[in-house]
């Protein structure tokens, strides 16, 4: 047996190891070979330590008549070389209130018409990367709170020779440019509603919307619980969106059908930064403001092996308490109404539980008797009574 | 000398030598590049992330010529509607987000301009003219009824190639129609700050769906652009 084990490691273990490692040892060349999807696009050239945000969009606040210098680094992450555009916009409010960005064609007249690049065209390698300098130049007209616009880069591409029929598609990347006029600054939001929707799958649409009363944009932190009928968390959604001024934005939180359906309770809560001396992307010192929105209940149908289960369950308890019942009622049969008797010559329990028309395991229990149950001929037993 | 032979002969374990050596072997080939680094200079440049979107195939490649299918409808006296679908298994609506947006994102769909319209070589059609539900001119400055209605909510929304992102704080936008110079960009996806900072993602099934006026022309050429945004907010 010894042989046995010691052969099956020698030639079976210790190579397979030696396999493995070898190919553990050649797994990160062979991951990184995996296929990745590069794009194109910028970010913000000169980010701000103070204010993360700055990584990831232009933040500026700044008086009218002034003249801010900025850059955004152009990235070509693909394998080709690739022409890309990168031009100004003015924003638009996109459906449900999201932010978005006008398209090149399109009249500039807000922060798009602020912003003068250096250049409208890069080429880049693959893997390259230019720093485009820019500018934003505010008016003196600038009116007092947030403004916002983009810059936008998109690949160039020359017009097809024959137009295709149906949707032709192109992509971009926009990068939002935020800037904040000095002066009589609110924030201020208001719930506007909290509704539900069923949708044809079975799942229910959670849908707050919230109005920015005030003159700049506020992110939003919104959040919504849902609870099942006992008060347990089922699920917790939401997330910090940027509600634009003046406008007003809502969202769709989806509750995929729950397995074991039942009653649900969603509860909405936004809270939000409310000192106007921070900028996007800033927290002050003092607490937030939480605004507390409606409550949605809904009702959701098990699927059919959860109803499956869940009738199988309530069957089982039925019966169970209809054994319950039963036990209790037999008890009290026995206590009283059962009369003191007495097992005759011949007599075993079976003989006497047919006599009585119970079962002979009720005159067991009723007795005490434990098996083999033999009765001994005038045995006191306690007997159901008389027919 | 033979006596480490016989020695070896008697107590070495032939399996375990050869997987020692093959260990040996496999260790010192994959840490050559170590070894010369000694003498050696490397560059090595990281380019940044950046968000991004495109329509990407099933192993993520970008999808040269995407396309819409719109279920083609015949000639009719009556206005009708032409449905179709955005993002498939084989042209998925990709967004990348390699920590290039912390704060969020939304991703929005546009006309490329919103005086374009349905353009055929004969008679075109409006897709933002809110006129009788869509069916006929009025709202805009063209003389074209029709109104397209862009609806992400039933939309399978997951993660991409990245497989420890989750969908958790994105939002799909809501059913929508193009209406000039009120709706001109209809919300797809709105992730929040909370999302993944590194991740990938996929949108297939948004619902579009095309009021087509009333005795519009037959014509298989009509054509619109459309352009497709991410944007970092």
């Amino acid at each position: 047996m010894k042989i046995i084990r010691h052969r099956f490691w020698s030639f079976f273990v210790w190579p397979l190891a030696a396999v493995l490692l070898a190919f553990s040892a050649y797994f990160p060349f062979l991951s990184a070979s995996a296929v990745e999807y590069g794009g194109i696009g910028g970010r913000p050239a000169y980010p701000r330590a103070e204010n993360p945000r700055t990584e990831s969009i232009f933040i500026h606040t700044l008086n009218p008549g002034t003249v801010q210098d900025e850059g955004v680094l152009l990235v070509n992450n693909s394998e080709e070389k690739k022409t890309l555009l990168v031009y100004a916009v003015d924003s638009v409010v996109s459906s449900g209130g999201a932010f978005a960005c006008r398209q090149m064609s399109e009249p500039k007249e807000d922060v798009g018409a602020w912003i003068a690049l250096e250049k409208e065209e890069v080429v880049l390698n693959p893997g390259a990367n230019e720093l485009v300098p820019f500018f934003i130049n505010v008016p003196i007209s600038a009116s007092v709170g947030e403004h916002n616009g983009c810059i936008v880069i998109q690949e160039k591409k020359d017009a097809p020779t024959t137009e295709q029929a149906g949707v032709n598609l192109s992509f971009r990347t926009g990068l939002r440019v935020a800037v904040s006029i000095p002066g009589e600054i609110t924030r201020q939001l208001e719930i506007v509603s909290f509704s539900r929707e069923k949708q044809a799958d079975g799942s229910i649409m959670l849908k707050p919307s919230v109005k920015n009363l005030g003159n700049v944009s506020v992110d939003a932190d919104v959040k919504v619980v849902t609870k099942n009928l006992f008060g347990r968390t089922y699920l917790t959604q939401g997330g910090e969106f940027p509600v634009l001024r003046g406008q007003v934005s809502d969202w769709n939180f989806e509750v995929k059908k729950p397995f074991w359906g039942g009653w649900y309770r969603s509860k909405l809560t936004v809270e939000y930064e409310s000192d106007v001396a921070t900028e996007i992307g800033e927290h002050g010192d003092g607490p937030n403001t939480v605004l507390k929105g409606g409550t949605v209940s809904f009702f959701s149908f098990p699927k059919p092996l959860a109803l499956a289960i869940e009738v199988a369950l309530i069957l089982l308890i039925i019966f169970g308490l209809f054994l319950w019942k039963l036990s209790i009622k037999r008890k009290r049969w026995i206590k009283n109404e059962w009369r003191e008797g007495e097992a005759g010559a011949g007599d075993d329990i079976r003989s006497l539980a047919e006599k009585n028309g119970v079962s002979w395991r009720i005159i067991a229990k009723a007795n005490r008797l434990k098996a083999p149950y033999t009765l001994k001929s005038g045995q006191k037993l306690k007997l159901p009574p008389r027919k | 000398m033979d006596k480490i032979m016989f020695k070896l002969v008697r107590r070495l374990n032939l399996a375990k030598a050869t997987a020692a050596a093959f260990m040996a072997i496999t260790l010192a080939l994959s840490g050559t590049y170590v070894l010369a680094s000694s003498t050696s200079q490397f560059t090595q440049t990281i380019n940044p992330g950046t968000l991004s979107t495109d329509i990407v195939d099933g192993s993520y490649a970008p999808v040269g010529s995407p396309s819409v299918s719109m279920d083609a409808v015949g000639f009719s006296f009556s206005c009708q509607t032409s449905t179709g679908s955005f993002g498939t298994a084989t042209q998925q609506i990709y967004v990348k987000n390699p920590d290039a947006a912390d704060s969020g994102w939304s991703l929005a769909l546009a006309a490329q301009n919103a005086t374009d319209v349905w353009d055929s070589a004969g008679t075109d059609f409006d897709f933002n003219d809110p006129t009788g539900s869509g069916c006929t001119d009025g709202a805009d400055a063209d003389n074209f009824g029709g109104q397209m209605t862009v609806d992400a909510s039933g939309a399978t929304l997951a993660a991409g190639a990245c497989s420890s992102c989750a969908t958790t704080n994105i939002s799909k936008g809501a059913s929508a129609s193009f209406s000039q110079a009120v709706t001109d960009s209809i919300t797809l996806l709105t992730a929040a700050a909370g999302s993944d900072d590194i991740g990938d993602w996929t949108l297939q099934g948004v619902s579009i769906s095309q009021k087509i006026p009333a005795e519009q022309p037959a014509a298989s050429d009509y054509d619109i652009n459309l352009v497709l945004s991410v944007t970092a907010s």
